[in-house]
C-alpha cells in the first residue's frame, strides 16, 4: 500500500484510491468483470446499506463517490466539504471492504454496462466508437482487445459470482495507492489504511501486460451506420510511455501536430482551419479518456501499453477518403522534416506551463501523482520540467523518426456508406474536393498530390462489420 | 444553516464610462488567473428569421484574427502562454475564456483587446468557418438528447428565440456561408462595450485587474443598438412531439413545463431549483422507484436552467424497457401534478437546501472552476452578489412555496411532452 497525503486548510477534502485491476485483468471470458466489480463497489450498497440509503446519505452533502475502470486501474474517489470528513471516509472505506454484492444492484449495473456499449457506444457517440474501433483492431486478442466495460455477450451471461471472484483476487492490499489531499488528509489517509489492511495481502495478477501484437499488416474496419458525418480514428502501436527516453521529444512533437482541443496544431489547421473539413483533428501518444467530453485528461487511466492516435472528427461521409489522406500526409510531413524551430519552442513552452494548470485542482493533482506513482515518472509538470528544457528539435525529429513512421497503420471509420468507402481506398480513386470559397494556390497543389495518395491495404485486411455486431 | 456562505470570496466591481462592467475575485490559488469574457448576446439574440444559431457561429469568427494578431500568431502567443483556453455560446450568453499563468494576464488582455475591437477576417474565411460549423452539427447529431431538446424547443416554443437551440436549425446552418455581411452587422451590435462584462478571477490584486482593463478596454467604444426580443405568449394547451430514431437507443422522454425568467429573490424560481433536486433527482422518491427498484429507467434528471427571459423547468429520463416508456412518461407527470397538493416535510426540504448549497460549495475548487461557475451569473446579472441573493432565498424558501410554485408552473395546458424512440424495423 502506499499512501500520499497533503493535509491543507483547504475546506474541501479530497480522496482517490486506486487498485491496479482493471479490464486487461478480465478472465476470458468474463469480460466486464473489472468494470462490473469497480461498478458494484461505488454505485452498489455495502453490506451494513443499500444503495438506496447511500444515495440518501449522500444526497444532503451534496457529493458522490465516482469510480473510473481503465484497462490496468481502477480509481475510486470524492470530494467533499471538511464537515463531512470522516463520514464520507468511513463510507468509502465501507464500500471498498465490506461491499454488500446484492442481486438487484447487480442486475441494474449489468444492465447498465450492456447499454453503455448497446446504446452509447453503438448508438449515440460515432466519435468514441470509431476510437473503441481501433484500439480493437490493433489489440485483438489482447488483454486490452475489449471496451473496459467488457463485451455485449459476456456481459449478458456474467453472474455476480464472476465479479465477487474478481474482486477477491484482484482488489489486494498489496499495490493499492491511497491519496487524500486538503481539509482533515491525515486522518482520512489513516482510517483508510487500517480498513484497507483488511483486504487479501496479495493479488492475483502481477501487473504485467504482454506489448501490443505486433501490426503486420495495415488494417480497416468501416463500421456501417446511419449517421450525417463519419468519425475516423487512426493509429499504430508505439513502444514509448512515460519513462522511455524518447517520451518528451514525442511529447512535444504531438502537441504540435495535434494538441488536444487547442488550434494551434497542424492538423487542425490544415484540416479544420483552412479547409473547413470538420470541427477539429488531434493527435495523442498516451490514451486520452473520452476527449470528446473533456479539455482535460482525467487522470487514472494509466496504462503500459500505448499507441499514437490520430482523431479525425466527423467529416461529410463523401469527404472521409480525403480526410485520411490528409492526415497521413501531415504524419509523413512531420516525418520528414521534424518541428521549425519555432513550432518546437512554441510546443514545448506550451507543455512546461500547461501541465501546471492540469495539476491545479486537488483531486486532479492527486490523480496525476498517482500516475507518477505508475509510471515511476513523479508528478508530470515535475517530470516534463526535468526533461524538455534539455530537449532540442533534432531530438523531436529523430524520435518521430524511429516511432511515427510506421509501414502499417490501422484505421477505423464509422458511419455511413461504408463499403463504397472501402472500395474508394482499394482502388485508389481520387478523392478531390469542390470548396465553396477561394482557396489560395498553395493548398490547392497541396491537395492535388494529396488527392490521389495512395493508402495501401490489402483486400483481406479490410472489412466492413454493421453497427450492431461491435463490442459482441 | 443560517449562516452560510454559499460563495465564500471577496469580489470588487469596476464600471468604465464606456459601459464595460469588470468583476475582480481575487482567488487562493497560487500563480493562476481565469480570465472569463462574457457577452451579452447567446442565441436569444437571433431574433430575425433565418438567423438560428448565428451567435455560435461568429463565436467561431472571433477566432479568425485581427491584422495585428492574425489567427496563427493568436495560437501561438496562447501556446506560448500554455494558456487553457475555449470559448462556447448559450442562450443568453458567449464566453471566451482562458485560464493561465498570472504573469501572462497582461499579455493576454491585450490581445483578447484586440479581437474585441478590431476583429477582421474575409469572405473565404467567414465560408470556410461556416463549414467547421456544419461538422461540429455532425458530430452532435449521433447523440439523441441533441435532437431531443432541438425538438423540444421547437414544439415549446413559438415566437421567442429559445425555440431553436444555439446550434441553430439545420437549414439555416446550411445557408450560413452565405451571411458575411450580416456577421460584421451582428459584431457592431453586440461585440461592445457595454453588452459584456469580463471576469478576472485568480491570483490577482482588484486594482491590478482594473488597471490592466483600463489599459487594454477603455478605449472601446460604446454602441447604440437595443435588441427586442419577442415575448412569448402563454402556452394555451398541452403540447406533444415525437421523434424516430435511425439507430439503435433507449427511449427518452422530457417533460416540460414553461418556468419563470431568472429571478434571484422569486422564491417561485428558487422553489424550481428545489424541486428540480427534490424530485427528480438521484436523491428523490421517482429515482429510487424508476431506477433502483422497478429499473425501467437508468437515467432521471431535471432542470431548471436560469434564463434572462422565461424559459423552461425540463424532466428527462432515458428508459431501459421500450415498452415502460407510457410508465415513466406517466410516473413524471403524476410526480409533477402531486406536488402541488402534497408539499413536503420540513425536514426534507433543508435536505435539498443543504444538497444545493454542498454542491455548488464542492464546484469550487480551482480558479477556473469559479470563473465557470459565475460566468453564467454574470450573464444574468453582471454581479456575483446574485449567487448570495439566490442561495439566501434558498434558504427562505418554505414546503408552501414549493406546493404554489407547482401549482403556479405545473399546469397541464403549459406543458410539452416530447419522446424519443428507436423507428421500428
Amino acid at each position: 500500500m502506499k499512501l500520499l497525503v497533503h493535509q491543507d486548510s483547504s475546506p474541501l477534502l479530497s480522496v482517490r484510491v486506486a487498485f491496479p485491476a482493471g479490464s486487461a485483468m478480465d478472465p476470458p471470458g468474463s469480460e466486464g468483470a473489472a468494470w462490473l466489480a469497480g461498478q458494484m463497489l461505488a454505485h452498489g450498497g455495502t453490506r451494513r446499506r443499500s444503495y438506496k440509503q447511500i444515495l440518501d446519505f449522500l444526497f444532503p452533502r451534496g457529493a458522490s463517490v465516482d469510480v473510473s475502470v481503465d484497462k490496468e486501474m481502477t480509481c475510486f474517489h470524492f470530494e467533499c466539504h471538511a464537515a463531512h470528513a470522516a463520514e464520507m471516509t468511513e463510507l468509502l472505506a465501507e464500500m471498498l471492504c465490506d461491499p454488500g454484492w446484492r442481486e438487484e444492484d447487480f442486475r441494474r449495473l449489468r444492465e447498465d454496462a450492456v447499454h453503455s456499449l448497446e446504446a452509447d457506444l453503438r448508438g449515440e457517440n460515432d466519435e468514441e466508437l470509431g476510437r473503441e474501433a481501433l484500439y480493437g483492431l490493433l489489440f485483438e486478442g489482447h488483454p486490452y482487445g475489449h471496451p473496459c466495460q467488457g463485451r455485449v455477450s459476456s456481459l449478458r451471461r456474467m453472474e455476480l459470482s464472476a465479479v465477487r471472484e474478481f474482486y477477491t483476487a484482484e482488489y489486494g492490499r498489496n499495490r493499492v495507492i491511497v491519496a487524500c489531499g486538503g481539509a482533515q488528509a491525515e486522518g482520512a489517509a489513516a482510517r483508510l489504511r487500517e480498513r484497507l489492511s483488511t483486504l487479501p495481502a496479495r493479488t492475483r495478477s502481477d501487473g504485467s501486460v504482454p506489448a501490443a501484437p505486433a501490426l503486420r499488416r495495415s488494417r480497416m474496419v468501416f463500421v456501417e451506420k446511419p449517421s450525417q458525418g463519419t468519425a475516423l480514428s487512426l493509429g499504430f502501436p508505439i513502444e514509448v510511455s512515460r519513462g522511455h527516453e524518447d517520451y518528451p521529444a514525442l511529447l512535444v512533437a504531438v502537441s504540435a501536430l495535434g494538441q488536444h482541443r487547442m488550434s494551434s496544431g497542424r492538423l487542425f489547421q490544415s484540416l479544420r482551419q483552412h479547409r473547413g473539413l470538420n470541427y477539429g483533428d488531434y493527435a495523442y501518444i498516451e490514451y486520452f479518456p473520452a476527449p470528446m467530453f473533456t479539455l482535460e485528461p482525467e487522470p487514472n487511466h494509466a496504462r503500459q501499453r500505448q499507441i499514437f492516435e490520430l482523431w479525425v472528427r466527423p467529416v461529410a461521409p463523401e469527404h472521409a477518403h480525403f480526410a485520411l489522406r490528409l492526415a497521413l500526409y501531415e504524419l509523413e510531413k512531420l516525418a520528414a522534416t521534424g518541428l521549425e524551430d519555432e513550432e518546437f519552442e512554441a510546443a514545448r513552452s506550451f507543455l512546461l506551463r500547461h501541465q501546471i494548470l492540469l495539476e491545479e485542482a486537488r483531486s486532479a493533482q492527486l490523480g496525476h501523482e498517482i500516475d507518477g506513482l505508475f509510471y515511476g515518472t513523479g508528478l508530470q509538470s515535475q517530470y516534463l520540467r526535468q526533461t524538455l528544457p534539455e530537449l532540442t528539435p533534432s531530438d523531436v525529429k529523430r524520435s518521430v523518426a524511429r516511432h511515427l513512421q510506421p509501414d502499417e497503420i490501422a484505421v477505423a471509420f464509422a458511419g455511413p456508406g461504408m463499403e463504397a468507402l472501402r472500395q474508394a481506398i482499394l482502388d485508389n480513386a481520387p478523392s478531390r474536393i469542390q470548396y465553396s470559397s477561394a482557396k489560395p494556390d498553395w493548398l490547392l497543389r497541396e491537395d492535388e498530390i494529396v488527392s490521389v495518395r495512395s493508402v495501401p491495404v490489402e483486400e483481406q485486411e479490410t472489412r466492413v462489420v454493421p453497427v450492431e455486431e461491435m463490442f459482441e | 444553516m443560517a449562516e452560510r456562505n454559499a460563495f465564500p470570496f471577496d469580489y470588487e466591481l469596476f464600471d468604465f464610462s464606456n459601459g464595460l462592467r469588470l468583476v475582480a475575485v481575487p482567488l487562493p490559488w497560487r500563480g493562476t488567473a481565469s480570465v472569463y469574457i462574457v457577452v451579452h448576446a447567446g442565441s436569444r439574440n437571433e431574433v430575425e428569421p433565418g438567423r438560428s444559431g448565428f451567435a455560435h457561429f461568429f463565436e467561431h469568427m472571433m477566432f479568425r484574427g485581427t491584422r495585428a494578431f492574425p489567427p496563427e500568431r493568436y495560437e501561438r502567443e496562447l501556446q506560448r502562454m500554455g494558456a487553457s483556453s475555449n470559448a462556447y455560446t448559450d442562450d443568453d450568453r458567449t464566453v471566451y475564456h482562458t485560464t493561465l499563468a498570472v504573469e501572462e494576464l497582461d499579455a493576454l488582455l491585450a490581445m483578447e483587446a484586440d479581437r474585441f475591437q478590431h476583429l477582421e477576417y474575409s469572405e473565404e474565411d467567414f465560408r470556410t468557418e461556416a463549414l467547421a460549423v456544419l461538422g461540429e452539427y455532425w458530430k452532435d447529431s449521433a447523440e439523441p438528447l441533441n435532437r431531443l431538446h432541438e425538438v423540444l424547443r421547437d414544439t415549446a416554443f413559438d415566437v421567442h428565440p429559445y425555440k431553436h437551440t444555439t446550434m441553430g436549425f439545420l437549414r439555416d446552418i446550411e445557408r450560413m456561408p452565405g451571411m458575411h455581411g450580416y456577421s460584421l452587422a451582428f459584431f457592431d451590435r453586440f461585440y461592445r462595450p457595454e453588452n459584456t462584462t469580463i471576469l478576472i478571477a485568480g491570483d490577482v490584486a482588484p486594482a491590478q485587474a482594473r488597471a490592466l482593463a483600463e489599459r487594454h478596454w477603455g478605449g472601446w467604444r460604446r454602441g447604440s443598438y437595443r435588441l427586442e426580443a419577442p415575448e412569448e405568449p402563454p402556452q394555451q394547451a398541452p403540447r406533444e412531439a415525437r421523434i424516430e430514431w435511425e439507430t439503435h437507443t433507449l427511449p427518452y422522454v422530457a417533460v416540460a413545463q414553461r418556468a419563470p425568467a431568472y429571478d434571484d429573490s422569486d422564491p417561485d424560481c428558487a422553489a424550481l431549483d428545489l424541486i428540480s433536486a427534490l424530485c427528480f433527482s438521484a436523491g428523490s422518491d421517482l429515482y429510487r422507484r424508476l431506477v433502483i427498484e422497478e429499473q425501467w429507467a437508468d437515467e432521471l434528471w431535471a432542470n431548471q436552467v436560469d434564463h434572462l427571459d422565461p424559459y423552461l423547468f425540463t424532466v428527462v429520463a432515458r428508459v431501459k424497457q421500450p415498452e415502460r416508456l407510457a410508465d415513466v412518461r406517466r410516473a413524471i407527470e403524476d410526480e409533477l401534478d402531486r406536488l402541488a397538493g402534497s408539499p413536503p416535510p420540513q425536514e426534507r426540504l433543508e435536505q435539498v437546501q443543504s444538497h444545493l448549497f454542498y454542491r455548488f460549495v464542492l464546484s469550487l475548487n480551482r480558479s477556473d472552476s469559479v470563473a465557470a461557475q459565475l460566468a453564467p451569473f454574470l450573464a444574468l446579472r453582471r454581479t456575483p452578489e446574485t449567487v448570495r441573493r439566490l442561495f439566501e432565498t434558498y434558504q427562505r424558501v418554505t414546503p408552501q412555496n414549493l406546493a404554489a410554485a407547482a401549482a403556479a408552473w405545473f399546469r397541464r395546458e403549459g406543458r410539452t411532452v416530447v419522446t424519443l424512440e428507436e423507428r421500428p424495423q
